[in-house]
C-alpha cells in the first residue's frame, strides 16, 4: 500500500513536470494582431444566445469558426464566471494579462466592468446591453431589439394572412422581466398590430431563463386555444416553445414559434426539411465584437455608447424557413427600409407605448 | 472522530487518522483530475501553474508576483468555510443540514435590506448587518430544527424545501428595495460595506474584506462550543446516539433545535458577508450561488471539525480562484468541479478504508494466534 501511494505521488509530480512546456496564451504580443478576452456569465459560450454570438464574432475576426477555433489561446480566449462575485476578480485578472480588448456580455457585468475599468484607465473594454457607464474606456453596445422584434411581429401577422388564418391570436413569452425584454415585447406587438390592428395578444413571463418546461406548458395551452404564433425572448426557456410547436406541427396543427437572438431554424426542424421556427429575431452581437476588434486593430477604438439597430445591421429577422412566403418577406423588407430611413419609429418602453396607444394595457412587461 | 489504535501497524494508524485520510482523498482527486486533463489533450502543468498562482500569487509564466491572487483565494474561501461550518455543526448533532443555501440566501437578503434601509452610522451599520444576517439564518435553520425536534419532520426535506422558499422570498423582498430592477438594487451607502482600505492597499485591490475576521471568529467559536463546552458535549452525545443521550438526561430536543439555529447562523453570516463584502449593490438573485451546497462537500472533506472545515473551505476557495486562471491557460474550468466532485466521492472511501483496516486487524490477530 505504501509503495502504491509513493508511486501515485511520483506520478503526480512526473506528469506535472513532463507535461510542462511552452505557454500559448498571452505569448503572442509580437505581431500587431489584437488580442481579446471574452468574459461571460455562468451560462458560457454554449448558451446558443448572445454569449455564443459574441464568441462567433470573435472567431470570425481571426478567420476561425466556432468548431475550429485554431487561434484560441493565441489571440483570443474566454473566461466563464461561475458566480457573480467572480466578475471583478476575473476582470482584474484579464486586465493584468494585458489584452488589447476585454469584452463582457450582459448587464449583470455592468458594475464590475465600471469598477475595474476605472482602476485600469489604459485598458480597452467593451460591454453589450449596457448604456449607462461613465468610464471613458468602455465601449457600450446597446441593441434596438424593438426594431428586430417589430419585423418578426410583421412576419407573424403577414404569414397568418397569407395562410388565411381567421382571428389569429399571438403569444409572447418572456424570461425574467426587464427593460430589455420589454423592448422585444413592445416591438413584436407593434409589428402585429401594424397588420392586424385588432389581433389579440397574450403574454407570459417564465421568471427564469432556464425553464423550458414552463414555456412549453404555456405554449401548449395557448396553441390549444387558438394562438397561431408564439415569440419567446426567454433564453433557454424559449426552447420549450419551439419543442411544443414542433410537436403540434408534426401532428398537423398550423402553429409557429419564433426564435430569438440567433437563427433558431435548426432547433425547430421536425422533419429533415421542415422547421417549426417561422423566423427568428436575430440580435447580432457578433457584429459588435467584430466591429470593436476592427477598431482596435485600426487604432480607432474609443469608449462611449453605440446604438445597434437595423441601420447598423445589429438586429434583423431570419429568412431561412422556406415556409415563409416570398411575398411576406418582400413586405417585411419594405418595412425594414422604412425603419432604416427613419419613416417608421418603434417604441421600446411600455409606458411610452401605452401613451401612444399602440399596445394593450395589462401586459406582464415592466418599464 | 475515530480512535487511533495504538497496537496496529504504522499504516493502520495512518488509515485510522481522519486528517490523513482527508489529505489522501484530496491528492487522489487531484491525481484523477490530472489524468483527465491529460486525456482531453491539455497540459496538466498549466492546471498546477494556475493552482500555484491562486495559492501564492506568483505567476510562473512571467515571474510576476501579484498578491491579489493569493488573497482572492482567501476571500472566496470565506463563504465556503461558513457554509461548511453550517453543515458540519448540524452533522455533529446527527442532522443533515442541506439548507445552508437557503440560510445563506436569507442572510444575504436581510443584509441587503439593512444595508439600504438601516441607519448609516459608521461601523455600527455593517456590524448590525452581519448580526441580523446571522439571526435571519438562525431563524431559517431553527425552524427546521424545531420541526425536527418536536414533530419529527425530516430536516433533509424541510431544509431543502426552504432553500427554494428562500430564493423566491429573496426576490420578492429585494424587488421592493430602493432602486431595484430585475437584477440589482441601488448602490449601498459607504457605511454598509465591509471593505478594508488596509487590505485593499496591501493586496492590490483584492476583494478581501473584514468578513475574513468574522469567518476566523466563527471557526474558533465552532471549535470552542463543540469541544470545550458542556453544550457541545451534549450535542455530540446527541449525534452519537440520541436515545442514549436522552436517557443520560441530555436535553435532546433543545439540542437539535439549537444546533440547527447555530448552523443557520453560520450560513446566514456567510450570505451577509458576500452581500456587503463582494458587492457594492444589492443583488436581486435569479439563481443560487451554490456556496451552501458546496458547504456540504466542504464539511465532508473537513470531517466536520472546525479546523478541517477551515482547511477544506480554503481548498475550495483556491480551486474557485484557479478556475479563471485555468481557463486563460486553456484548461476547462469544469476540471475544478470534477476534482471537487471526485474528492467528495473518494470521501466515501473512508468506510472502505475502515473495512480494510478491520481486515488487516483480523489478519494480524490470526497471525499472532497461529504463532
Amino acid at each position: 500500500m505504501k509503495r502504491i501511494l509513493a508511486l501515485l505521488m511520483v506520478l503526480v509530480v512526473m506528469t506535472s513536470i513532463f507535461a510542462g512546456g511552452s505557454q500559448e496564451a498571452s505569448s503572442a504580443k509580437a505581431d500587431d494582431t489584437p488580442t481579446i478576452r471574452l468574459m461571460t456569465d455562468a451560462t458560457g459560450i454554449d448558451d446558443k444566445s448572445f454569449n455564443a454570438a459574441a464568441w462567433r464574432g470573435i472567431t470570425a475576426f481571426y478567420g476561425d469558426t466556432v468548431a475550429n477555433a485554431s487561434n484560441r489561446g493565441k489571440y483570443y480566449d474566454v473566461v466563464t464566471a461561475q458566480t457573480q462575485d467572480m466578475y471583478v476578480p476575473n476582470l482584474q485578472q484579464a486586465s493584468d494579462e494585458g489584452y488589447s480588448l476585454i469584452a463582457a456580455t450582459g448587464f449583470t457585468f455592468a458594475d464590475a466592468v465600471e469598477q475595474v475599468a476605472s482602476q485600469n484607465p489604459n485598458q480597452n473594454y467593451m460591454i453589450v446591453d449596457v448604456n449607462w457607464l461613465s468610464s471613458p474606456n468602455i465601449r457600450q453596445y446597446i441593441f434596438k431589439e424593438e426594431e428586430g422584434s417589430y419585423l418578426v411581429g410583421l412576419v407573424a401577422a403577414l404569414q397568418s394572412q397569407a395562410e388565411g388564418v381567421k382571428n389569429a391570436k399571438f403569444g409572447f413569452i418572456g424570461g425574467v422581466p426587464s427593460s430589455t425584454i420589454t423592448k422585444f415585447e413592445m416591438g413584436y406587438i407593434q409589428g402585429i398590430h401594424a397588420i392586424l390592428p385588432n389581433a389579440e395578444i397574450v403574454d407570459y413571463y417564465t421568471n427564469d431563463w432556464g425553464a423550458p418546461d414552463k414555456a412549453k406548458a404555456q405554449a401548449k395551452n395557448w396553441f390549444d386555444n387558438g394562438v397561431y404564433c408564439v415569440f419567446s425572448a426567454a433564453g433557454g426557456s424559449g426552447n420549450g416553445t419551439i419543442a411544443q410547436a414542433k410537436e403540434y406541427r408534426l401532428a398537423g396543427k398550423n402553429v409557429w414559434a419564433i426564435g430569438v437572438d440567433s437563427d433558431q431554424y435548426e432547433d425547430g426542424l421536425y422533419t429533415k426539411t421542415d422547421s417549426a421556427v417561422l423566423t427568428s429575431m436575430e440580435k447580432k452581437v457578433e457584429n459588435a465584437t467584430l466591429e470593436a476588434l476592427k477598431l482596435v486593430k485600426e487604432g480607432k477604438f474609443e469608449g462611449g455608447i453605440v446604438e445597434y439597430g437595423l441601420a447598423q445591421n445589429g438586429v434583423d429577422y431570419a429568412k431561412t424557413n422556406k415556409a415563409l412566403s416570398p411575398d411576406v418577406a418582400k413586405k417585411v423588407d419594405a418595412a425594414k427600409a422604412d425603419i432604416i430611413s427613419g419613416k417608421t419609429k418603434i417604441i421600446g418602453k411600455y409606458a411610452d407605448a401605452l401613451k401612444a396607444g399602440v399596445v394593450p394595457a395589462g401586459l406582464g412587461a415592466i418599464d | 472522530m475515530a480512535k487511533t489504535k495504538k497496537d496496529g501497524t504504522r499504516l493502520q494508524q495512518l488509515l485510522a487518522n481522519d486528517a490523513f485520510v482527508s489529505i489522501l482523498v484530496v491528492l487522489l482527486g487531484f491525481l484523477v483530475g490530472t489524468i483527465l486533463v491529460a486525456l482531453v489533450g491539455r497540459k496538466p502543468s498549466n492546471m498546477y501553474k494556475a493552482i500555484f498562482q491562486a495559492f501564492s500569487g506568483y505567476n510562473l509564466d512571467n515571474g510576476k508576483w501579484n498578491p491579489r491572487y493569493l488573497f482572492e483565494s482567501i476571500n472566496y474561501a470565506v463563504p465556503f468555510v461558513l457554509c461548511g461550518l453550517s453543515m458540519a455543526f448540524a452533522n455533529r448533532v446527527g442532522l443533515f443540514n442541506i439548507g445552508a443555501e437557503g440560510q445563506y440566501v436569507i442572510g444575504m437578503t436581510v443584509a441587503e435590506v439593512i444595508a439600504l434601509l438601516g441607519p448609516q452610522i459608521p461601523v455600527l451599520h455593517w456590524l448590525s448587518i452581519l448580526i441580523f444576517a446571522s439571526l435571519a439564518g438562525a431563524v431559517w435553520g431553527g425552524v427546521c430544527g424545531v420541526m425536527k425536534a418536536k414533530y419529527e419532520v425530516s430536516e433533509v426535506v424541510s431544509t431543502i424545501m426552504l432553500n427554494y422558499t428562500a430564493l423566491y422570498l429573496s426576490r420578492i423582498i429585494c424587488l421592493q428595495l430602493p432602486g431595484a430592477n430585475t437584477f440589482k438594487t441601488a448602490n449601498y451607502p459607504k457605511t454598509a460595506m465591509l471593505t478594508n482600505p488596509l487590505f485593499q492597499k496591501f493586496t492590490n485591490n483584492s476583494m478581501l474584506n473584514n468578513g475574513f475576521f468574522f469567518m476566523l471568529f466563527c471557526v474558533i467559536l465552532f471549535w470552542f462550543i463543540m469541544e470545550k463546552t458542556s453544550l457541545g458535549y451534549g450535542m455530540r452525545a446527541t449525534g452519537f446516539n440520541k436515545e442514549a443521550a436522552r436517557a443520560s438526561g441530555i436535553p435532546v430536543v433543545k439540542n437539535i433545535a439549537l444546533s440547527m439555529a447555530i448552523a443557520g447562523a453560520f450560513a446566514g453570516l456567510g450570505g451577509g458577508i458576500v452581500a456587503v463584502g463582494s458587492f457594492t449593490y444589492g443583488r436581486v438573485i435569479s439563481g443560487q450561488d451554490g456556496y451552501g451546497f458546496n458547504g456540504i462537500a466542504v464539511a465532508l472533506v473537513g470531517n466536520c471539525t472546525a479546523w478541517g472545515t477551515l482547511a477544506a473551505g480554503y481548498l475550495f476557495g483556491l480551486l474557485k480562484n484557479a478556475q479563471a486562471l485555468m481557463q486563460s491557460k486553456n484548461i476547462p474550468k469544469e476540471i475544478t468541479f470534477i476534482i471537487q466532485g471526485l474528492i467528495v466521492v473518494f470521501i466515501a472511501l473512508r468506510s472502505g478504508l475502515q473495512i480494510l483496516n478491520n481486515y488487516l486487524d483480523k489478519k494480524r490477530i490470526q497471525k499472532e494466534a497461529s504463532k
